[in-house]
């Protein structure tokens, strides 16, 4: 049973941490949906409302060396690597103080000190990068592991495919994740593609898959923790298919009118805050009040992180010409 | 140019296998990923003996997924590692463009995350390899920035230029010319030497008209010169050797000197190299100019396959007399 | 002079014809009457020969295309086509043009010379295409000016004004020829010129009822002369003098801006009536320059006639590499002394210009009596 095992194995401080991680990034995303309504930010928004559980269960399962590559609806995951609400919400104004300096915008943040690879728009790109980590962990012994994730529609490309191929070939220490919520925009899931279940995909690659619940903050979790051990251990590869719905649209000026009502109202039920409280208050570990406080310091945080970003600078103009190629002063040896 | 030293000729094919011998012995973090790259040696036999010596995770067999591998290369490369990869040709490197031109070139504009990624890829025709063996891509990747293109022309330059590749943070793409394999041979320096990116080289100089060129075109160029000499005009043959970032002032300086230029390659015509470097004498020395600057290069068609049209195709030595003749002449 | 090649009516009702394939590549040469490419009608199939021999430099009409009959679908260039093959574009081929405005363009290499040295364009000898100042050009002026005397040089803001009181004519590609190779024969050669006279009335008596000019007997007297001393038929060389067994005149002949010299070949074999359609014919195809490169060389021995605007005697400059040249003047009554009495005969002062490396004056003057005496005594009946 997954909560009795995350009680048996998870730290108390480690689950009001995760729950914490789980409150910032709904708060955060909220805060910045809002902005964009209010026209204050420009470009895209692309939010994991309803999908938080997967990007901390996976984020919190690491150590600090390890690397993720996630895609965009893995708000959580950057907020667990440390990146800050501040630097998160400049980079949505294109301020000079976010993650790439006004370079690239919404969730495309980047940091090898935080263990954080760039997002491309191209999905499943990353993919590649991702085996391509693992390989320079095994190249060098080094007892690393990457995790990766994308969404369902990121598993119809050929570089999904490729990825998966050389990792299960090779064996090497990365996890694979799929934020499977049903929609890839406006397609759905049986116009995505013929199988059922995503975790079909791991058989043809000859890596272990499992499905699990990604409302779920414990199974996401677990299931996490077991397949980085296990990639840390040598035992190469796993693939992770995450049932989810995705809650809003597909960027936030989509209405998404082509999901059914009924699916949101049901998948509104299982909300993953929801069902991490309702563990929370099984396990004991926290109340109504631990909430509203955790409520309140995210808030808290929130604000402080639209402050920074709003009274930063933007960039100036001739910046566009920097940083096009990288010189030998900034590489180590 | 090189300084002969004792020893014997190498090919330019051999240039290349020394130069990732070399730099796979000196730095650890330098390992190798292709097809048929192991055992077998690679393609073309560049790799023949590695694996036995490096062993079979720094002589990468990979899987047949150009945009897999060239993916990973790029995470490998993230982490701190010097991977070069090898197209089998430069013809499937479409495969791996997404990841090239997405990823690799714009990493370290986005975030600052240097890619020190290597990709070898065999590239130019007149091996009657068809549509899919001869291609020349250069002109794809020309464009876009954050990669580092280069072409080197000669076995010194062909070791020289792989080397600073590898030792260089950004992603480059290395052009090498399958048809000067094993057609040309120099002796090369026993010592350690590296041919800087970004540097041109006049492998002729001449007082008539400037040639600015690149990989096989080059030794056509100076076939071209010999014959133009015994008429009394002197060819000046500059070779880039670097695509990207192209050695403005050498060309500028020659143009400057002889005020007649062609621009030569063995890519297709309409925007390819030759109509940037035109370009550029337009704009930086227009008067210097004494005369119209004339484009060689192959026509806008694929590579054809059968013997009489790849010889259409090709630039040729008599192109080169023709067009230098009629400029001197003006 | 391009040749128009047009869809040909292949049958009395046939309206129009199809392009079937090109058997000449383009840029290609075809030869008069070789099979220059297949047409189809509903009614007939035929290859159809080149009007003309030439080079196949532009095609209007692809292979499988149907047009009406009498449409321009090729166009043949006797001058095979030397500019940059347009690969890009089909068949069209370009030649590269010289600049209009020939003398009057100056390109931005050579402005940005003549102001950063202040040179007055007007001045410069110019040696490109078309006539255009080269920057090279520029340079030489430049270098001259350095070596003369230090002069003011008028600096004129537009760099292209022209002082009233001169015309620039612009140097021809024949003029500078022409000028370079007469100052380079005075140069190589010990000018010095013999003068004689010749009695040309038993020449106009055989003529009188033919239609041959003087010259074809000239040539004939110079031919018979040279067998006499063949010496005169010969050029320096650095192990010896080279004497030419075949005699090939060339036959001077003046152009409206130049000079051009057509060669007769083997002209002693010749008889006179053959020499004259000769000479005719190379003189009006060097006028309407339509002569071969093959007809200005090669020739042994030339005959300059000078004579025909009146001038009575020359100094010519001999043609490289031969070593002598004949000028030939006006033939005119002139009263002479015959046996004591003074008759009135039509004259003509033969010119001989030698060179003194290769032949003294006593050599010189024996071949030229020759010629006076073939002149004036052949019984030319037996030379028509």
């Amino acid at each position: 049973m997954d909560v009795l095992e995350m009680w048996k194995t998870v730290k108390r401080a480690d689950l009001l941490q995760m729950y914490y991680y789980l409150r910032l990034t709904r708060t955060l995303e909220d805060r910045i949906t809002a902005l964009y309504r209010q026209g204050q930010i420009v470009g895209g928004v692309y939010t994991g409302n309803g999908m938080e559980a997967i990007s901390v269960g996976y984020a919190s399962a690491l150590e600090r060396d390890d690397i993720i590559a996630p895609f965009h609806r893995d708000m959580g995951a950057f907020l667990v690597r440390g990146i800050t609400p501040g630097e998160v919400v400049a980079q949505y104004l294109g301020k000079r103080t976010g993650p790439t300096k006004g370079k690239d915008g919404n969730v495309h943040m980047g940091d090898l000190k935080r263990g954080v690879i760039g997002f491309v728009s191209h999905l499943a790109d990353n993919l590649p990068v991702a085996t391509g980590i693992a390989l320079a962990f095994r190249l060098r012994g080094e007892s690393r592991v990457v995790v990766t994730n994308t969404g369902d529609g990121g598993t119809s490309r050929g570089d999904f495919h490729e990825a998966m191929n050389f990792a299960a070939v090779r064996k090497l220490p990365v996890v694979f994740f799929c934020n499977n919520n049903q929609y890839a925009y406006s397609t759905p899931l049986g116009l995505q593609m013929a199988v059922k279940d995503v975790v079909d995909r791991a058989k043809a690659y000859g890596m272990p898959g499992e499905i699990v619940d990604g409302n779920d903050l414990a199974a996401v979790y677990l299931a996490a923790r077991r397949a980085i051990q296990k990639a840390r251990a040598d035992e190469g590869p796993t693939f992770i298919e995450c049932k989810t719905m995705r809650m809003h649209g597909h960027s936030e000026h989509d209405s998404a009118k082509y999901v059914p009502r009924e699916l949101l109202e049901e998948w509104k039920k299982k909300d993953p805050i929801l069902k991490a409280e309702q563990m929370l208050k099984q396990l004991g570990c926290a109340d109504e009040n631990t909430f509203r406080e955790v409520g309140e310091r995210v808030t808290k945080e929130v604000e402080a992180g639209v402050e920074f970003a709003e009274k930063s600078p933007l960039p100036e103009g001739p910046e566009t010409l920097n940083g096009v190629f990288a010189t030998d002063e900034e590489i180590k040896p | 140019m090189t300084t002969a030293t004792a020893g014997r000729e190498v090919t330019y094919l051999e240039a290349i296998s020394q130069a990732l011998d070399e730099e796979m012995a000196r730095d650890e973090r330098v390992f190798l990923m292709g097809e048929d790259i192991g055992p077998y040696g690679g393609a073309f036999r560049i790799t023949e003996g590695f694996q036995q010596k490096y062993g079979e995770w720094r002589v990468l067999d990979t899987p047949l997924s150009e945009s897999g591998f060239v993916g990973a290369a790029i995470g490998a490369a993230m982490m701190g590692m010097r991977p070069v990869v090898e197209m089998q040709f430069a013809d499937f490197i479409s495969c791996a463009f997404d990841q090239i031109t997405e990823v690799a070139a714009k990493n370290h504009y986005r975030w600052g995350a240097s890619v020190p990624l290597v990709i070898r890829a065999p590239f130019g025709g007149g091996v009657h390899g068809g549509p899919f063996h001869s291609e020349c891509p250069e002109g794809w990747f020309f464009h876009s920035p954050g990669l580092k293109l280069v072409a080197p022309s000669t076995p010194y330059d062909a070791k020289g230029l792989l080397k600073a590749a590898i030792r260089d943070p950004n992603p480059v793409i290395y052009f090498e010319h399958k048809f000067l394999y094993r057609r040309i041979k120099a002796v090369l320096p026993a010592e350690d030497f590296i041919v800087p990116i970004g540097k041109a080289d006049v492998k002729r100089a001449g007082s008539d008209v400037s040639v600015i060129t690149y990989g096989a075109m080059v030794h056509l160029a100076l076939e071209a010169a010999e014959l133009l000499a015994r008429d009394g005009i002197e060819l000046e043959v500059v070779d880039l050797r670097t695509l990207i970032p192209l050695d403005k002032e050498a060309i500028y300086q020659s143009v400057r000197k002889t005020g007649k230029a062609i621009t030569l390659h063995e890519d297709n015509k309409t925007g390819g190299i030759g109509a940037e470097v035109t370009a550029l004498l337009a704009e930086e020395c227009f008067d210097s100019l004494d005369g119209p600057i004339m484009r060689i290069a192959a026509p806008d068609t694929p590579v054809p396959f059968s013997t009489p049209l790849e010889e259409f195709f090709l630039p040729k030595v008599s192109d080169i007399v023709a067009a230098a003749k009629k400029l001197a002449a003006y | 002079m391009p040749t128009d090649i047009i869809m040909p009516q292949l049958g009395e009702s046939i309206a129009e014809g199809t392009v079937v394939k090109w058997l000449i590549p383009a840029g290609g040469r075809v030869e008069k009457d070789q099979s220059l490419l297949e047409v189809e009608t509903d009614k007939v199939a035929l290859e159809i020969p080149s009007p003309a021999a030439g080079y196949l430099t532009e095609v209007f009409v692809q292979e499988g295309e149907t047009v009406p009959v009498g449409t321009l679908i090729a166009r043949l260039e006797e001058v095979k086509p030397d500019g940059v093959v347009n690969k890009v574009a089909g068949v069209i081929l370009r030649h590269m043009e010289p600049p209009e405005g020939g003398r009057d363009y100056y390109s931005p290499a050579v402005r940005q010379l003549a102001k950063e040295k202040g040179v007055d364009l007007a001045q410069v000898t110019s040696t490109g295409a078309g006539g255009r100042v080269t920057r090279k050009d520029v340079l030489d002026y430049l270098a001259k000016r350095e070596t003369a005397q230090p002069q003011a040089t008028p600096t004129h803001p537009s760099g292209a004004a022209i002082a009233p009181q001169e015309e620039i004519l612009p140097l021809t590609p024949m003029r500078k020829t022409i000028a370079e190779r007469m100052v380079k024969s005075r140069q190589t050669s010990a000018h010095v010129v013999t003068f004689f006279e010749a009695d040309f009335s038993a020449i106009a008596r055989f003529r009188e009822d033919k239609t041959l000019t003087y010259l074809p007997f000239v040539i004939n007297a110079v031919t018979r002369a040279i067998k006499d001393v063949p010496i005169l038929n010969s050029s320096w060389g650095e192990t010896g003098i080279v004497i030419k067994k075949d005699v090939h005149m060339g036959v001077a002949v003046a152009l409206e801006d130049g000079l051009l010299v057509p060669v007769v070949r083997h002209a002693d074999r010749k008889g006179l009536t053959q020499l004259a359609k000769e000479v005719t014919d190379l003189a009006e195809r060097a006028r309407t320059k339509k002569l071969n490169p093959e007809e200005v060389q090669g020739g042994t021995f030339t005959i300059t006639n000078h004579g025909g605007f009146g001038s009575l005697f020359s100094t010519p400059i001999i043609h490289q590499p031969q070593i002598a040249i004949m000028g030939v003047g006006a033939v005119q009554k002139r009263p002479i002394v015959i046996n004591d009495a003074i008759a009135i005969r039509p004259m003509c002062y033969l010119s001989l210009s030698f060179d003194h490396r290769v032949i003294d004056g006593a050599t010189a003057d024996r071949f030229m009596s020759k010629v006076k005496a073939y002149l004036e005594q052949s019984p030319w009946e037996k030379h028509l």
